[in-house]
């Protein structure tokens, strides 16, 4: 076991390594964009006719932004306060900070994509090892339609979704995160209409993910079925569920490597689903940060996603060590 | 004190709204109670007012020194919250009394204007000379919004406890500056700023910091709640204004929806989800065709009311460009009515070219004969002939040289990105240059990029819309932004008008005259001879009429809107200048 430790605490370090690689890649990509995040505050002020007037207003900002200084100085200043918890503050939403434009459009991301990826995987891969296993009708059924539903363009989809069930036959609402009448609270009444309105992006994204992950699983459950040990399980006389138990495990692996990608990039947010059902979210606040070169927002927003990323990777390392033996002994001799 | 941002879902704290409907003060309820007894969706409904066009992004802040504060500050017309002495009417050019009652001019440099002693602040206070001094003067102070106005004022003092002497400026005399502030400099309580600006020591990049959350101001509407997907006012029943306009504005609720697409906006306007936007909707005439209770301003075609002029600024330092007969050329070949019917959808005439928009407001300034003969409208064989007589002659890639040996392009023609009619717009000035033997390229770049280009003039043709404000200072302040080169900076520094740099010493000497000038003949004399000049000059072409704002209802739950020919005088937007009244005359169907 200590070998494991040691195995992780190596990890780790790498871990941290390409944490800073990217924290660097996500302060500097941004800059190298072409044209002036100043500009874009200074164009609203149309009122303002006098150029020593426009001149000092955009004096300050330069200043209040520390786009004054060269760009090194610019990273320090960056890290310091990241080291507090500060992102800064968003440029194109001035003077609101990073943290607070963040803060209010995550739980809306997290809300959507965890529970629609989670049902989506989990659903995906039940299908698909029942469609292997069973073969015959089911499978015949079950493949097709999972491999029309992943075929589909993600935003056709979207729009068939909200154009038949929402504008036709008026299933449920087309767009917003709740009902417009209502104040956020934490009440019956709120919680329902967040449900109501969740329905339409939460099956767009569920469905499609279904599909993939049950073609996949079909596909990974089939190989194994055929592979020896299971024949070779079959000959022994093991029981049949214990067969597939096997089954199962084996062909997961590859299954839990696509969840963990999925759930670290899901904090970027479903820039299609919430333009199409006009859904709260990190999607569109990152898109328009990046069109607004907000060069704070962009970061804070790549950071989160690095983060993510980073983590869900590390947890699927220690995963794979508990599932699979084989790679827990590889990991071992690693160290 | 300096309040951090709100980050999450905002609601409104009980002891700033605590009042019923009747106006009596109710107990504190804690906000869930509030939200479930007031979550009874269809009286809401009834009771609410949807918009939208106004807003795009979550709320930055609702604190007018930051310039860029969130709706329903993000605009000094917007007389929702935080009101202006008067508000101008776009619609009949005059300027309607709102914190004040009257104004006259004791003399050529001397406005009286008399406060309504009957203004108060949502808090109670009094609205006092104190106050609209004390917002003038932060002007003074501060680099904000309306710093620029202390170029043509000299003073704003008190005469009595209800009396203001604003006295201009010998020097640089304007009257349109002064009069137009006094329709959109937004009166802040002297009492609760003056904290504000002692907490933040007088930085004004600390007191920018300030969201302002729940404005203390004497309008008809406070801030209820906001957060990324909406923002609601609710109206406040003990509104000074009740005494002035005989009742209180029909909506209990205002809210701004913050689409995340044009097309989700126009959906729930068809639907009735939505009561009213100011988006651009393309085939608007669909919606009632497929039996929408959607209706706009005017009833045919052009549907809106144009006040602005988006045109294309040349760079008048490049070589070609540079010669006022290639210019000419160019505005020979444009397909107006190509633009107005694809870009446009039709929502506007063809622009016949002048500084003036084509209503009754700004034409009364212009003399129509004289200027006909320097106008100009799409003619490609005019074009040709004038390339001809400069000899510029053709290539044998069809694009003409000039005799100096400059080849007419590739020049760029640039707007955002994403602005589809705009890009329309352009591809189809390029398509017709081309047959004139003029090589233009389009190029959209992002929003960010486009306004630097522009402003620095790093660009061969950009498209912009001068002055697009609703203002009592128009049509000289679109003359303005077109010609003048009065304190302009040089290539290379940030301008916000005349982009192309345009300079000529009359044209400049006229711009002086007209602000200072009362006298409606000697003013038709000016304007005239300033729009002769443009036209022989042609440092920008007009290239459609395009209302600032678009005027889109839908009536199946409020009904009553403003309409041409509907005898109220109330021009078509809701929430700016003199429009307000409108909601005064809403009523639910």
């Amino acid at each position: 076991m200590n070998n494991y430790r040691k195995y992780f605490l190596k990890k780790g370090i790498w871990y941290i390594l390409t944490l800073v690689i990217a924290l660097s890649l996500n302060f500097y990509l941004p800059r190298m964009i072409k044209g002036n995040p100043v500009d874009s505050i200074l164009s609203k002020y149309k009122s303002v006719g006098n150029t020593d007037t426009r001149k000092k207003l955009y004096e300050t900002f330069t200043k209040e932004f520390g786009l004054d200084k060269p760009l090194p100085m610019q990273f320090l200043i960056y890290l310091k306060n990241l080291t507090k918890g500060d992102l800064g503050t968003s440029i194109m939403m001035y003077p609101k900070k990073v943290n607070a434009v963040l803060a209010s459009a995550l739980p809306w991301t997290v809300g959507l994509q965890l529970p629609a990826i989670l049902c989506g995987w989990l659903l995906g891969n039940v299908l698909g090892a029942f469609a292997a296993y069973k073969r015959g009708v089911y499978d015949k059924i079950i493949f097709p339609i999972s491999l029309f539903v992943t075929s589909f363009p993600f935003f056709i989809f979207s729009i068939i979704l909200l154009y038949v069930l929402g504008i036709h036959f008026e299933l449920f609402p087309i767009g917003g995160g709740y009902d417009y009448n209502l104040i956020p609270a934490l009440n019956f009444e709120f919680f329902k209409s967040v449900i109501r309105y969740h329905t339409f992006p939460f099956l767009s994204i569920a469905i499609v993910m279904i599909g993939g992950q049950g073609i996949g699983m079909r596909e990974m459950a089939l190989y194994e079925l055929n592979s020896d040990y299971v024949k070779y399980s079959k000959f022994l006389g093991i029981r049949e569920w214990k067969i597939i138990q096997y089954v199962f495990k084996n062909a997961m692996l590859p299954q839990i490597t696509g969840l963990g990608l999925s759930l670290g990039t899901m904090v970027s947010g479903a820039l299609i689903t919430e333009l199409v059902f006009n859904y709260p979210g990190v999607g569109t606040t990152m898109f328009a940060a990046i069109r607004n070169l907000d060069y704070p927002l962009i970061s804070g927003c790549t950071l989160i996603i690095t983060l993510a990323v980073l983590l869900s990777n590390f947890i699927i390392e220690i995963l794979y060590g508990i599932i699979d033996p084989r790679i827990k002994s590889a990991q071992l001799e690693d160290s | 004190m300096l309040a951090g941002c709100g980050s999450k879902s905002n609601t409104k704290s009980a002891d700033v709204e605590n009042t019923t409907k009747t106006g009596e003060t109710t107990t504190e309820k804690t906000q869930n109670e509030k939200t479930a007894a007031e979550n009874k969706t269809d009286d809401l409904r009834k009771e609410t007012l949807f918009i939208t066009g106004l807003e795009w992004g979550p709320p930055s802040s609702f604190n007018y020194f930051t310039g860029v504060a969130s709706f329903p500050v993000n605009n000094q017309n917007n007389m929702l919250v935080y009101e202006t002495l008067f508000m101008y009417n776009g619609l009949s050019g005059e300027i309607e009394p709102l914190l004040a009652e009257s104004y006259k001019w004791i003399d050529d440099y001397t406005i009286e204007v008399k406060l309504d002693k009957r203004a108060y602040f949502n808090d109670g206070e009094p609205v006092k000379i104190e106050d609209v001094i004390y917002t003038y003067e932060l002007g003074k102070r501060y680099d904000i919004l309306w710093s620029s106005l202390w170029t043509y004022i000299d003073s704003v003092e008190s005469k009595s406890d209800d009396t203001i002497i604003f006295k201009l400026n010998k020097k640089d005399y304007n009257i349109l500056a002064v009069t137009e502030s006094l329709t959109n400099v937004p009166i802040h309580p002297k009492h609760i700023w003056e904290k504000i600006e002692k907490d933040a020591n007088y930085d004004i990049s600390e007191i920018n910091k300030f969201f302002n959350e729940s404005p203390v101001a004497s309008g008809s509407y406070k801030i209820y709640s906001y957060d990324d997907t909406k923002i609601t006012l609710v109206r406040d029943d003990n509104y000074w204004g009740k005494s002035k306009f005989g009742k209180l504005p029909a909506p209990k609720y205002i809210t701004h929806i913050l689409f995340k697409s044009n097309d989700a906006a126009s959906l729930a306007l068809k639907r009735g989800d939505l009561d009213y936007s100011q988006n651009f909707i393309p085939n608007v005439w669909k919606m009632w065709e497929d039996g929408a209770e959607v209706r706009t301003y005017l009833e045919e075609a052009p549907y809106y009311l144009s006040d602005s002029m988006p045109s294309i600024y040349f760079n008048l330092s490049k070589p070609g460009l540079d010669n006022p007969d290639v210019r000419r050329a160019i505005a020979y070949a444009i397909d107006y009515k190509k633009i107005i019917d694809i870009a446009m959808n039709g929502y506007s005439d063809v622009v016949e070219p002048a500084l003036t928009v084509n209503n009754e407001l700004e034409s009364k300034y212009i003399d129509k004969d004289a200027i006909k003969p320097y106008q100009w409208k799409y003619d490609v064989d005019k074009a040709n002939e004038i390339l001809d007589s400069i000899g510029a002659k053709k290539g044998d890639d069809g694009i003409r040289v000039l005799p100096n040996g400059v080849r007419l392009g590739p020049w760029k023609l640039e707007c955002p990105y994403g602005w589809t009619d705009w890009n329309a717009t352009l591809e189809i000035i390029q398509q017709s240059a081309k047959k004139i033997g003029i090589e233009l390229e389009t190029y959209f770049p992002e929003d960010t990029v486009y306004e630097n280009d522009r402003n620095t003039g790093n660009f061969d043709i950009v498209m912009s819309t001068p002055a697009d404000v609703i203002t009592p200072a128009q049509p000289w302040k679109r003359a303005h932004d077109i010609l003048s080169a009065k304190e302009l900076p040089p290539f290379g520094e940030q301008a916000y008008w005349n982009f192309g740099r345009y300079k000529n010493e009359r044209a400049e000497k006229i711009l002086e005259l007209i602000p200072a000038e009362k006298d409606i003949e000697r003013l038709r004399k000016l304007y005239t001879e300033l729009t002769i000049i443009y036209l022989k000059d042609i440092p920008t072409i007009p290239l459609m009429y395009r209302p600032t704002y678009f005027f889109t209802v839908n009536e199946s739950v409020w009904t009553n809107f403003p309409h041409e020919n509907d005898g109220t005088g109330i021009p078509p937007y809701c929430f700016d200048g003199a429009g307000i009244k409108s909601l005064y005359n809403l009523k639910n169907k």
